[in-house]
């Protein structure tokens, strides 16, 4: 890996080997009829931008969880169970 | 999730094979629970004001503390906390600064206006901008081929803006899986309570 690095430009397949690695981490995994098409401008640059949704999906959900999870403390009884798993877990 | 029950002092090290199925290194998911619920018993015992974003502060700190100083994207996040942190000491206008720039989410900075005066040291308290400031980011796509959406995938992907291409491309990946690791977590943290 750092060998890629060392050199002055990187070539195309690591390029397109990074790209299909993320691809296949969007929940929108679609194999559309063989991959030897991501090396095409048109697909890398919907693939970022799936990636730039996704991204954005998560922070999103992110937001939302912690607004959750205020409420959820909020009213969270001080000796439920749930606060006694978390305590004994950060003892 | 046995690594949780151990009642450490200090948190277990990181395994990078213990449960990661994609083959490249993770952060853990124990690792991931251990440093966002001790920032949620923080949160708890804190004041009840604007706990939302504390919270949602949190989870991206204690994602970046899980995922370790390996990572460009953990590396910008800690920092960008960092510097949270120590300006709450400092000036006021250095303090509006930090908070404009943090403001923007999990996004490293670009090169705002406001920005003033660059601190060589990581211990001055009163210079306007405490947070090492990132280069400027390029006018146009780094590199050959590179693509113009590349540059949204820079603003979202902590430290992005600085990265070459290539590894903007690997620091997404991992940043993605982490993520979703933590909304993984947060989702069965909030399930947990309210279930009670």
């Amino acid at each position: 890996m750092s060998g890629r690095r060392s050199r002055g430009s990187v070539s195309e397949e690591e390029i397109n080997e990074l790209i299909s690695k993320l691809q296949s981490l969007l929940p929108t995994a679609r194999r559309r009829g063989g991959s030897s098409s991501s090396s095409s401008q048109a697909s890398t640059a919907k693939m970022l931008k799936e990636t730039c949704s996704y991204i954005k999906t998560l922070n999103r959900e992110v937001e939302d969880l912690s607004d959750r999870l205020t409420d959820l403390m909020a009213t969270m009884d001080q000796n439920s169970p749930a606060a006694e798993i978390i305590r004994s877990l950060l003892r | 999730m046995d690594a949780k029950g151990a009642p450490l002092p200090t948190p277990p090290s990181p395994n990078p094979s213990s449960g990661s199925a994609s083959g490249a290194i993770d952060a853990p998911k124990p690792m991931l629970a251990f440093h966002f619920l001790r920032a949620l018993s923080r949160v708890h015992a804190g004041p009840a004001r604007r706990r939302t974003r504390t919270i949602s502060r949190a989870a991206y700190s204690s994602m970046a503390r899980a995922a370790g100083p390996r990572r460009a994207w953990s590396r910008a996040l800690l920092r960008q906390a960092q510097a949270r942190r120590s300006t709450t000491l400092a000036s006021r206008r250095a303090a509006v600064l930090v908070r404009r720039r943090v403001a923007a989410g999990p996004a490293p900075p670009l090169a705002l206006p406001r920005l003033t005066g660059r601190s060589s040291g990581s211990s001055g308290e009163t210079s306007a901008a405490r947070a090492p400031l990132l280069p400027p980011p390029p006018p146009a796509p780094r590199q050959a081929g590179e693509p113009a959406r590349s540059d949204a995938l820079r603003r979202l992907v902590p430290g992005g803006a600085g990265m070459e291409y290539c590894s903007l491309l690997e620091e997404t990946a991992d940043y993605v899986r982490c993520l979703r690791a933590q909304v993984q977590l947060m989702q069965g943290l909030a399930d947990l309570f309210s279930c009670q």
